[in-house]
């Protein structure tokens, strides 16, 4: 059969098959089997685990936990309640400071986050209450959460750059570094939206609601020590020659560890258990969808499609914009519906080739894909962080957390036009602190 | 009749333009045969290859056997430090007992080679420049292969284990201080980027790995005679042009370093006689406590002139 | 709901099987969570070693991948258990509950059959490795049926937690795909 229809003949099964509810690891690994079985006889099917194994033989896999560890650890104490209060008594005479220190909190939570969920949760539990409390539209309180949580991506460390750059083999210090700007960039977008949007709604005298003492304020900043210590020594560690980047990763939990312990008092063996349990239920969950997603991949390899594919786009005579913009959809599509770690582990090995054939920069890509995946998470029908608003204020309606990200959305979009004029927000950073890209 | 061959390069690498002539030859033979190429570990990771090619779920690959030195440890012998002093001693080596010896291991797994090949390497430094064993005292050092992370050991290096692919970040930040590996790979990661100083080899060098062209044998034999002639037509083909382009690598890799302005430095014969004697304490004392035959295989590769 | 459900076990009642596999992944669960923190300190120990003595690191890169292996493949039973691998429940949501079920108990049965796929030829791979007496080809050379052993434990205790979801399915224990009936 030739290659093209059979690719078409697997992407119609793994849609059928993930979207009967079946995990999406365990989904991938049927449609592999499958079609393994059948076009490649029951030897291929022989290396399935093998094949597993190997893709979990990575020590840059070591990270996903890492980095999960230091964002649950330190979501488990008060420490994002006094983060984002600090932020709140100095901002109080900004207009919009409430939400503005919400947007902050988050921004500064993903630094030390890889994950969207866990910035969503550690933030939100604080923030939506105090918002709707000082009477801003629920909309806004919710979307603003959702929409500042899946900066836990972009803003380094993430998780999904690091699946990106096992993928591709780039250089993960260069991802986490191209993610800077254009995370910073989004969260004066998002900054902006809100102000605007609170400030429509005729809620303008709430914006400057709120007065604090210099000494409130003072008092509270030795609080925010330990976030501040974590982010310097994890990218001391990491630029500054004392571990590769995947090695950090370790240094940060243990760092996170140790101050969720010392400073927020985290002695309790079950407080303890449950960061670990919960780190542990993401990281399994993140690192099995890798291997399933491996396995997936070799059958793609294997049936000669990823090949054909690569080859066929190469034979197609296209603006390599309208390229893009395709290329662009397509991730949305996919974003909707699956994790950023499935699509970026599926989608990576077939784009990549075309990507770098059109002449795009790969960090460059990393980006825009993250942010793409960034709009999966607050778009039904699978939108991680919609659920965690969902369960930390279970009266607002999915409908109007729906509603009030959809904005945000647009905030997304604009960011990956504005990555498109001028890529070198996305590559400056890296270029100038590793010097040029390969 | 349709073979899969596996490899871990580019496009552009010579082991992969070997493979392709093997595949391009067996083409215009006619005889019902094409060899379809996964390079760029699109199949297989590098390491992953030799169990399916001994177990026929892979038919052939471009392999460094020193990867499958965990399932067969006398293949560690094909990544020994000063067992192969250039290019023409290789070429004998392939030649000799001592490679038989090694192909009757293979056949054990249901493995033959269809082309030989050594390719060759040598040492960076980001500081300074390694030609002898005092030079790599204190230095936090990368190795290619065990056997040389023991000799290293020896000499008084750190040894950092970690993939090809972090060596240039790892010396950037100065995590690694000197590393080792092949012409190729220092070219391909661009090494020359973060060092001062590049150990190539020439006249002799230290660093010199096989690298063959593998095939399960059972596949082979399944063949009928037309095919197996073709195949072994071609092979025969590209080991003659394997052998070239590998000295052209190595001259190659010296003019991008140096296009870079990093310093060359060379290893001269005393420095090479120190290696091996530290060598002799070190890897070799392992290989042999490890081998049960090891001694006599050392000495057959040791016998080639 | 779609996406991961909150970290709360199934209900397993007083099913003797059912509360056995329980326990088993549970058990499971705690060893992949002690593998990832073993891999912490292995990993701030070489840090150390090499950053602060200037000494050599042979054996630590290669043990924790092992590790992270292990905590993956142990900690998959554990994770089913808190029904923490992440699905797309879409047709699921859009069915009646008698079609819910039936296609619960499909994808259940689907799913026991690949990973019983994946058991038997993960065992038959971890068994090749130690009759041969397969190692690592590095220097500390590990014998590598130790960390092969994952896939034939991993794969089997997350074989019975997806027959012990089925039987709970079929015995109206639980809710097909942990959805209420809405
Ligand atoms: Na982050
Ligand atoms: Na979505």
């Amino acid at each position: 059969m030739d290659p093209l229809v059979l690719g078409a003949l697997v992407a119609v099964s793994t849609v059928i098959v993930l979207f009967s509810g079946v995990s999406v690891a365990v989904g991938l690994l049927i449609v592999s089997a499958g079609f393994l079985m059948i076009f490649d006889g029951m030897r291929s099917l022989e290396l399935m685990p093998e094949i597993l194994f190997g893709k979990l033989d990575n020590f840059a896999l070591l990270s996903i936990p890492m980095f999960i560890i230091m964002g649950a650890s330190i979501a488990s104490t008060r420490a994002g309640a006094d983060l984002y209060e600090a932020l709140e008594r100095w901002l109080t005479r900004v207009p919009g400071g409430l939400v503005i220190s919400n947007l902050g909190a988050c921004a500064l939570f993903a630094a030390m986050s890889g994950s969207s969920p866990a910035t969503c949760a550690a933030i939100g539990k604080m923030g939506i209450p105090e918002m709707r409390k000082r009477g801003y539209p629920d909309g806004v309180a919710a979307g603003s959460i959702a929409a500042g949580g899946t900066l836990g991506i972009l803003i380094p460390p993430s998780v999904t750059m690091i699946v990106y750059g096992i993928a591709t083999e780039t250089s993960i210090g260069r991802l986490f570094l191209a993610g800077v700007i254009p995370g910073l960039m989004l969260v004066g977008l998002f900054m902006a939206w809100s102000l605007y949007s609170t400030w429509k709604t005729g809620s303008a005298r709430l914006l400057t609601a709120g007065s604090y003492t210099w000494r409130q304020r003072l008092e509270i900043l030795p609080r925010v020590l330990p976030f501040i210590g974590i982010i310097i020594g994890v990218l001391y560690a990491m630029y500054g020659g004392i571990a590769t980047p995947s090695e950090t990763a370790a240094v940060g939990a243990l760092l996170c560890l140790i101050i969720a312990m010392l400073i927020y008092k985290l002695w309790s063996p079950k407080a303890l258990w449950h960061v670990l349990r919960d780190s542990t239920k993401e990281s399994v969950m993140i690192l099995f969808i890798i291997a399933a997603a491996g396995v997936f991949s070799y059958m793609l390899s294997s049936l000669f499609i990823t090949q054909s594919i690569a080859e066929w786009i190469g034979t197609l005579d296209v603006n390599r914009w309208v390229l893009m913009g395709t290329v662009n959809v397509f991730l949305l599509i996919a974003g909707f519906f699956l994790p950023p770690v499935a699509v970026i582990l599926m989608a990576a090995p077939i784009l990549l080739p075309i990507i770098t054939t059109a002449g795009f920069d790969p960090i460059w890509f990393a980006v825009v894909l993250t942010i793409n995946m960034e709009i999966g998470l607050i778009s039904p029908p699978v939108g991680l962080n919609l659920y965690v608003i969902n369960g930390i204020a279970p009266d607002i309606s999915l409908k109007t957390i729906l509603k009030g990200s959809l904005p945000f959305v647009a905030c997304m979009v604009i960011a990956i036009i504005l990555l498109c004029l001028f890529p070198g927000l996305a590559t400056w950073l890296p270029d100038a602190v590793m010097g040029p890209s390969f | 009749t349709e073979l899969r061959l596996s490899h871990q390069w580019s496009n552009k690498d010579v082991r992969h333009q070997v493979a392709q002539i093997i595949a391009d030859e067996v083409a215009a033979a006619d005889v019902d045969l094409e060899i379809k190429i996964f390079g760029s570990k699109s199949l297989f990771k590098p390491r992953e290859q030799y169990k399916p090619l001994s177990r026929g779920q892979l038919d052939m690959t471009v392999l460094p056997l020193s990867y499958a030195g965990g399932q067969q440890p006398a293949y560690n012998l094909t990544l020994m430090p000063g067992l192969v002093k250039n290019h023409d001693h290789a070429a004998r080596l392939s030649e000799s007992p001592f490679m038989q010896a090694l192909e009757a291991k293979m056949a054990d797994d249901d493995v033959m080679v269809l082309v030989h090949g050594y390719l060759a390497g040598g040492f960076v430094g980001k500081d300074k420049c390694i030609t002898k064993p005092e030079d790599v005292v204190g230095q936090q050092t990368r190795a290619a292969g065990k056997a040389f992370e023991q000799m290293l050991a020896g000499a008084g290096a750190s040894i950092a284990s970690m993939a090809s692919s972090e060596i240039y970040n790892a010396m950037q930040t100065g995590v690694l201080t000197a590393a080792n590996t092949s012409s190729s790979s220092f070219v391909s990661y661009r090494i020359y980027e973060q060092v001062s100083c590049y150990t190539p080899a020439s006249d002799v060098a230290l660093w010199f790995m096989y690298q063959p062209v593998l095939m399960n044998k059972s596949t082979f034999e399944g063949l009928n005679e037309a095919q197996q002639t073709a195949l072994l037509e071609a092979s025969e083909k590209a080991e003659a042009f394997y052998l070239e382009e590998a000295k052209k690598q190595d001259a190659a890799s010296v003019k991008v370093f140096q296009d870079a302005g990093v310093e060359i430095a060379q290893m001269t014969a005393e420095d090479f006689a120190a290696w091996q004697a530290v060598a002799q304490e070190t890897s070799f004392k392992a290989f042999v406590e490890e081998v049960p035959d090891g001694q006599k295989l050392l000495d057959m590769a040791l016998s080639v002139d | 709901m779609a996406g991961q459900t909150p970290a709360a076990p199934d209900e397993v009642g007083n099913h003797p099987f059912l509360r056995l596999v329980a326990a088993l992944s549970t058990v499971a669960g705690w060893c992949s969570a002690g593998m990832i923190v073993l891999a912490v300190a292995i990993t701030c120990q070489m840090i150390f070693v090499r950053f602060v003595l200037n000494g050599s690191t042979v054996w630590q890169t290669e043990m924790v991948i092992y590790l992270v292996i292990g905590a993956t493949l142990v900690g998959l039973p554990y994770v089913q258990r808190l029904r923490g691998h992440v699905n797309v429940d879409l047709i699921p949501l859009a069915l009646p509950m008698a079609a819910r079920r039936g296609l619960a108990i499909l994808t259940l049965s689907l799913s026991i059959a690949i990973i019983g796929v994946m058991l038997w030829y993960g065992y038959e791979y971890w068994h090749f490795a130690w009759e041969r007496g397969w190692k690592s080809d590095t220097v500390w050379g590990v014998r590598l049926w130790i960390p092969y052993l994952a896939l034939p434990v991993g794969f089997g205790l997350l074989l019975l937690q997806l027959i012990a979801d089925l039987v709970g399915v079929l015995t109206r224990t639980e809710t097909p795909f942990g959805l209420g009936d809405d």
